[in-house]
């Protein structure tokens, strides 16, 4: 090591650190490239009115029709999530269409809300958002959901183990477990694993297709319209300024491809949502989401370290740099 | 090298100080990757361990999450550290060698049943063997971390087959690394390799146990002294069996 000098250390230093960084660099635009455009979906609620005079509005009767064979269909006998003394089965409520389950994918909601001292009813087709950045598909800790390059993001029910983290993380707690059923009942369904989880995939056998989902197609209002998701997002821009009304989906968890357009604030829809939540017999169950105008993103607070995460190698590679010239020029200076 | 026999101590320094913090950098950041990856599983509620006292945080995904992502980078960071150092000072006397499975056997051979070792270099054949398994386990576990960190990102969104290999790759390498870490630290209930991990924490092993355990290194420690300028000053103040 007696030919050593600062420049070589800091070349053979910066060649390394070029090195990771163009690895890095490269995964990113591997990432890119996708020739599908996303679709979106706008839901025009001064059109919607619950399909008054039905049972069921038709686009959660065409929804459970159309992605019947998706349903879960479980084991006979299921058992509680040991050590607890639960289980998520909906089978018996299989005709519930007024929240989500994972046998009802949409619902619509109604609320009464005060503006300008008129009531105003407003009725909410509600599914998933299909986020631009779905903290449920990162975060699986299995990979089994995905966000596709058509827009929809689809849950895997052969890979799922119905942790429900999904649900968790979700600002509105949209994907629905159901319990009996999916890979875990192959490992050890006592000990590992809850079911599947259910949720909207926007009807995405369809979509393939060049197909619009089957609510789209059902509403015998027109209130939902689908298709390129940025033609989607132009359309509530511009509903919204005609009505003077106010927009929800575009900017929520770092946005979505779901735009909602409104005559009233969103705030005020939520606040009546929580209200009928809160009614509920079991407040805290899961299918019945809320409206929180801004919500962020899950995953916003990890993002904002991941520069510096991702920057870590690069600094131990500088501080080795550093710290074996260091170490060598000493042993060097001391005939090591 | 940085290793030297330390005659008033009687000791040897096994250990500099980068290494001893890479050691620990990487045990103390992989522990807490290993913890906050199981609460990403998500296990910590179904099981009820965030009912232990004093873990109620466990089941709070954006906790673990956080803790996930510092303590990878401290590990990015010693990972990063430990490879360009060693490359840079050339040291790569931890490599496994041709040789070293048998080696390794004759030892653990040699432990269990009281018999005589064969002479080791400053790292046995099982540790070389042990460096090797937890080293590539641990960067194929970084390499798919940091595709999962950018796949978070806004804007960077993978194939869902690729997400799968991904994402099972790294829970199965971290079963792979904890398997690793066992063993690892099995090594501690043989009485022979217990020096070993006093100098772990001071950098120093005792010179009887280097004399009789890894004579190869010793001999090499015995002879850089010799050549070292000073020496002869110095091999006044050797003992006897030591002097050159």
């Amino acid at each position: 090591m007696s030919l050593l000098s600062r420049r070589d250390f800091i070349k053979r230093t910066l060649a390394a650190g070029v090195a990771s960084g163009l690895v890095l660099s490269g995964l990113g635009k591997a990432a890119e490239g996708a020739t599908i455009t996303p679709r979106g979906t706008f839901y025009d609620l001064t059109k919607c009115d619950g399909c008054k005079g039905l049972k069921v509005p038709r686009c959660v009767s065409v929804c459970r029709e159309e992605n019947s064979f998706k349903f879960p269909k479980p084991a006979e006998h299921i058992e509680y999530y040991w050590p607890q003394k639960k289980k998520e089965d909906w089978r018996d409520k299989k005709d519930l269409t007024t929240r989500l389950t994972p046998y009802n994918w949409t619902f619509v909601q109604h609320v009464q809300v005060k503006q300008d001292g008129r009531t105003v009813d407003v009725f909410i087709p509600r599914r998933c958002m299909h986020c631009d950045n779905p903290p449920c598909a990162n975060l699986c800790p299995f990979g089994a959901q995905s966000k596709t390059p058509e827009g929809p993001v689809i849950i895997n029910p052969n890979l799922c183990l119905g942790g429900a983290k999904c649900r968790d993380v979700c600002p509105w707690g949209i994907p629905a477990r159901q319990a009996g059923v999916g890979l875990y009942m192959k490992l050890a369904p006592r000990y590992v694993g809850g079911g599947v989880m259910y949720k909207c995939d926007l009807c995405y056998h369809r979509v393939k297709e060049g197909k619009i989902p089957a609510c789209v197609e059902a509403c015998p209002r027109g209130a939902i319209a689908f298709g390129d998701k940025e033609e989607m997002r132009e359309q509530a821009w511009k509903r919204a300024r005609e009505i003077g009304g106010y927009i929800y989906g575009d900017k929520e968890n770092g946005g979505t491809s779901t735009f909602y357009v409104s005559p009233v604030p969103f705030q005020k829809i939520h606040e009546q949502l929580m209200a009928q939540k809160n009614k509920q017999p079991n407040p805290t169950a899961p299918g019945f989401p809320g409206m929180p105008v801004g919500v962020g993103n899950f995953l916003d607070s990890v993002n904002g370290i991941a520069g510096a995460l991702l920057v870590a190698p690069l600094a131990g590679t500088f501080a080795a740099g550093y710290a074996a010239y260091r170490t060598m020029k000493g042993e060097e200076d001391h005939g090591g | 090298m940085a290793d030297k026999i330390l005659v008033r101590e009687n000791k040897v320094r096994r250990h500099s100080v980068s290494v001893l913090f890479v050691h620990w950098a990487v045990a103390i950041s992989t522990i807490l990757l290993i913890f906050s990856g199981f609460g990403q599983m998500p296990m910590y509620r179904r099981y009820m361990i965030y009912k232990i006292p004093g873990l109620g945080w466990s089941a709070d995904f954006s906790v673990t999450l956080y803790m996930h992502y510092v303590a990878a980078a401290v590990l990015m960071f010693a990972a990063a550290y430990h490879i360009v150092f060693h490359v840079l000072r050339k040291e790569y006397g931890i490599l496994p060698g041709r040789g070293d499975l048998k080696e390794s056997y004759l030892i653990i051979k040699a432990m269990l049943t009281g018999g005589k070792e064969p002479p080791s270099d400053k790292f046995l054949a099982e540790q070389r063997l042990a460096y090797a398994y937890i080293g590539f386990w641990l960067l194929v576990i970084i390499v798919t971390g940091i595709i999962k960190v950018l796949k978070n990102l806004p804007g960077i969104n993978f194939t869902g087959n690729t997400m799968i290999w991904v994402t099972d790759i790294h829970t199965f390498a971290t079963f792979m690394l904890i398997f690793g870490i066992l063993a690892h630290l099995a090594a501690f209930l043989f009485k022979a390799n217990r020096p070993l991990l006093r100098g772990m924490f001071t950098g120093k092993v005792d010179l009887e146990y280097v004399k009789h355990r890894h004579p190869l290194w010793y001999d090499r420690l015995v002879k850089k002294r010799a050549q070292s300028p000073g020496s002869r000053e110095r091999a006044a103040n050797l003992p006897q069996d030591m002097t050159v």
